[in-house]
């Protein structure tokens, strides 16, 4: 059952945003998507719409967002520090109210208008292949199994509502469905479940085997990894500058490292550290 | 503590390689364009070879190794532009990084 509450609306809807997120007994995702959305707001001047369960939504929130859609949550999914709600996103499709939709990840910190241009490339459905890890960057790109795919990132996907979008979410669903032998089949660990390489084979899956060069998006994804810290430069509101640093381990001894960025849109894995940016 | 306070008390070093890592991935997309039906890296080598041609309209292959059929002077003049304004923007990011010790 989904419940839809939205503004009414003057024109047709087009463009958007869709954020999914489920609170955990670990972290809250709601805020996190309200952090992400008023950037969104702000950098892209894009309206966003959430897809939440009803136990998410705090009693008392000041933030509106375009749409909430409620769901109800799937709790199969396990990791070693309790249930991490990160099932159904390939509902996106279904769910989302806009012609060409940005979906991303709640803890992807957006400093930049870049994900515009994911509106200007000609394809219908694009995510990223490669990555970047910052003060990582000679860091190999992760494989499903060594001799498998390249994984492709389910951090941000663009896509039109068109056929052929619909098969490559709808055939996410089905590798959800049947997630272990999938694993087995791939060579990957079955639990937890991830959206990424459900999203990596659905989209061969969808187009026969292949993968489009067209269905990715011509840049990287930078991550932050989870045992890198960001700090913010200043405290403005919508601050795009961070110091990041790290330890690098050599010869037995650390040595504290840092760089400086500057309005580049990055995914934080450490969501601790997420919070403390937004 | 801000950050300043931070990086003194941790004692930590400007990592350049990674500086200089991070440049080439926020600059180099940027340098990415759409035009014309076709996706296009404002290079040295595509912004040269649509110089170099003197024909009204040319076909290449884009970023998607799809041939395209576009208008020279417009794609010309659309990839200097971008190619100007990102390198002026790299440059100037990279000579404040440079200075950081």
């Amino acid at each position: 059952m989904v419940y839809r509450m939205g503004r009414l609306r003057e024109k047709k809807m087009s463009k958007g945003v869709i954020l999914f997120a489920f609170n955990s007994p670990k972290f809250n995702y709601y805020d996190m998507a309200v952090a992400t959305a008023k950037r969104i707001n702000h950098f892209l001047d894009l309206p966003v719409s959430i897809v939440t369960d009803i136990t998410s939504i705090p009693k008392n929130t000041t933030y509106s967002f375009d749409n909430t859609i409620l769901i109800t949550a799937d709790t199969s999914n396990k990791r070693d520090w309790g249930t991490w709600i990160n099932k159904g996103r390939y509902r996106a499709f279904e769910l989302s109210p806009y012609d060409e939709t940005l979906l991303i990840d709640t803890d992807y910190l957006v400093n930049s208008t870049k994900l515009l241009n994911t509106f200007e490339l000609p394809t219908d459905f694009c995510c990223h292949e490669d990555t970047h890890f910052l003060m990582y960057h000679t860091k190999h790109l992760e494989m499903l199994n060594p001799y498998g795919f390249k994984t492709l990132w389910a951090t941000v996907v663009r896509f039109n509502k068109t056929k052929r979008a619909e098969q490559i979410f709808n055939s996410m669903g089905m590798v959800q469905s049947n997630y272990e032998h999938y694993a087995n089949l791939h060579g990957f660990i079955p639990s937890p479940y991830r959206n990424d390489y459900a999203i990596t084979l659905a989209t061969r899956i969808a187009n026969g085997n292949t993968l489009p060069v067209e269905d990715l998006i011509p840049w990287n994804l930078v991550h932050i990894g989870k045992n890198i810290m960001v700090y913010k430069n200043n405290d403005d509101v919508f601050n795009t500058e961070y110091t990041v640093m790290f330890d690098n381990w050599q010869r037995g001894k650390i040595r504290k490292e840092y760089t400086v960025v500057k309005e580049l849109d990055f995914h934080v894995m450490n969501k601790d550290n997420f919070m403390e940016l937004v | 503590m801000d950050t300043k306070t931070l990086i003194t008390e941790a004692k930590a070093r400007f990592n350049h390689n990674s500086a200089k890592a991070y440049l080439k991935e926020k600059y180099e997309s940027k340098l990415i364009v759409a035009d014309q039906f076709g996706l296009w890296s404002a290079n040295l080598a595509t912004i040269n070879f649509l110089t170099s041609s003197s024909e009204d309209e040319i076909i290449l292959i884009d970023n998607f190794n799809n041939p395209v059929k576009i208008n020279r002077k417009s794609l010309l003049s659309k990839l200097n532009a971008v190619y100007k304004s990102t390198m002026e923007e790299w440059y100037t990011e990279w000579v404040a990084l440079e200075k950081k010790r």
